[in-house]
């Protein structure tokens, strides 16, 4: 059973369409997508600061100059890849987006 | 071809996938109430001398002097790296059946049987890469030798965890490698007659005529031997089983007595069960609640009892099933015990666009449906059993599972996040 409709139906009815989603424009692969909190400041070089929220896509590939999450003897870092270094990186995923708080 | 994907040490791995510094170290998840061990990685079943399904209270300094990390089961976390791992497999195929969480058959038969290996290394690299779980990959025409693969693929170190049956030479020498008691499917009984026909391997077993095997092992047996023999006999099942059931039964932190806590935890339980049902569509035509004193206790008297209630019409309303639930709890109380653990089944599940009501019942679809998807719409918002029925109180913590090593639920909850840098 319907509720009884009263008036007129609205002129919008077949134009109406599902309202803005972020994950439609910043997450492309919803299954490898993770998010991290920065804790601190001690990845200011990079403009990462306290209470920024990381996400992560792990089904990258880091290009040069991309910003990636990285394990260095057990600890999460973050780092921005030189594909010139010979450096050997254990890449936990590429950061695609930061999300800041401007309040 | 159909692909068997099996991750490896699953509950350990996700959250490994979160403690780098847990890397190559041993690692072991309890089980609820911090009870025993039910999940181990390689590096903490290498200690052999560690006994796997001890209370852990018994073996806590073993633990403790090997460096091995114990984890509370979190399962919020286990079952969302699961669906990541089955969407990724998604990627390769349409379809993919959900086997249990850590396991799924994927269809692969829209591939040539010459590039069959590759694309097994590639769902093995990509499931890992995406989600940081490894797996295993085993793949062949029929599902119990794709089964069979999974493991030969994991026990044989130079198949570097995939194994692929493309042509009957790998299947023989499969075969060949087991031994009839570690063939998948079949009892022990059975595994026994078979020996007894001086069967060895596997291979032997896939030898023995058709009509013993019908005669002393019935159809279970006859399939499995008509699979092993590369003809296959179970489809992939991608639907969900409508008939089957579905329940929760957890064991308090502590035994209780008291009426009012079990009516509260029997509450939740519902609550739970109840979206689970909404969530899948379905209406239940019946409950059961059980209930248990603790059956390993000898200083406890024992009581246990079930009830079954049929609904008069099939219903997914959190209202209507708690109701119905306090009810057969009431039934089957007894003063003077100490519980230790209920239970809630729902079963006869059909689709809830096909309620059948009876003669004499005038539906009210109405308030208690309305009230319901109210309460659904503002506990996915601002989290689980914010809004609840007063009947589950406010007093989890006097029954609810000890986890006093639970990691946090990483991906589903904003205020548990991965936080990276800081003093360690």
């Amino acid at each position: 059973m319907r509720p009884n409709q009263t008036g007129f139906s609205s002129p919008a009815t077949h134009y109406t369409e599902p309202r803005i989603d972020l994950n439609d424009a910043l997450i492309e692969n919803p299954s490898a997508t993770f998010y991290v909190r920065v804790a601190d400041n001690s990845f200011s070089e990079f403009e990462i600061f306290e209470k920024d929220v990381l996400i992560i896509d792990k089904s990258l590939t880091p290009k040069n100059n991309q910003l990636a999450v990285v394990v260095q003897e057990g600890c999460f870092q973050i780092n921005r890849i030189d594909s010139n270094s010979k450096e050997e990186l254990q890449l936990w995923g590429v950061i695609t987006y930061i999300i800041k708080s401007t309040l | 071809m159909i692909a068997l994907v099996d991750c490896n040490s699953f509950y350990a791995s996700c959250e490994q996938v979160f403690r780098p510094d847990l890397q190559g170290k041993p690692v072991v998840v309890l089980s609820n109430n911090d009870g025993c061990i039910i999940a181990a990685n390689k590096e903490a079943k290498a200690l052999a001398h560690i006994p796997m399904f001890q209370p852990v209270f018994k073996i806590k300094e073993i633990l403790k002097a090997n460096n091995v990390t114990c984890f509370s089961s979190n399962y919020t976390l286990y079952a969302d790296m699961s669906q990541r791992v089955m969407d990724t497999l998604r990627e390769f195929s349409p379809i993919v059946e959900e086997y249990s969480i850590d396991e799924s058959f994927v269809d692969l038969s829209h591939y040539a049987i010459d590039e069959l290996d590759e694309i097994a290394h590639r769902i093995k690299e990509r499931v890992h890469k995406n989600t940081g779980i490894p797996v295993g990959v085993g793949v062949a025409k029929t599902k119990s030798l794709s089964k069979m693969a999974n493991k030969f693929a994991k026990k044989v170190t130079e198949n570097n965890g995939v194994y692929t049956v493309e042509n009957e030479a790998k299947r023989i020498a499969m075969l060949h490698y087991f031994k009839v008691k570690d063939i998948w499917g079949i009892g022990r009984k059975h595994k026994i007659r078979v020996e007894n026909t001086g069967a060895i391997s596997a291979f032997d077993f896939t030898k023995l005529p058709l009509a013993w095997v019908r005669k002393e092992m019935t159809v279970v047996g006859e399939r499995l031997w008509r699979e092993l023999n590369n003809l296959p006999c179970h489809e992939m099942t991608v639907e969900v089983d409508a008939k089957k059931g579905i329940g929760t039964a957890k064991s308090f932190g502590y035994k209780l007595e008291d009426y009012g806590l079990i009516e509260e935890a029997t509450s939740y339980y519902v609550a739970e069960v109840a979206d689970l049902l909404r969530q899948q569509n379905s209406a239940a035509k019946y409950i059961e609640i059980f209930l248990t004193t603790n059956s390993f206790s000898n200083i406890d008297n024992q009581y246990r009892n079930k009830i079954i209630i049929t609904l008069e019409v099939p219903t997914n309303s959190t209202v209507k099933l708690t109701q119905e639930a306090l009810k057969g709890l009431r039934a089957i109380f007894k003063k003077g015990y100490r519980y230790k653990k209920v239970g809630v089944n729902l079963f006869g599940l059909v689709p809830d666009t096909d309620i059948q009501t009876n003669l004499f019942y005038q539906p009210q679809k109405s308030e208690s449906s309305k009230l319901t998807e109210v309460i659904d719409a503002l506990n996915s918002k601002f989290g689980k059993n914010k809004v609840k029925l007063a009947t589950v109180g406010n007093r989890e913590k006097k029954w609810a599972l000890i986890k006093e090593h639970r990691s946090p639920r990483f991906t589903t909850q904003w205020s548990e996040l991965l936080t990276i840098g800081g003093v360690k």
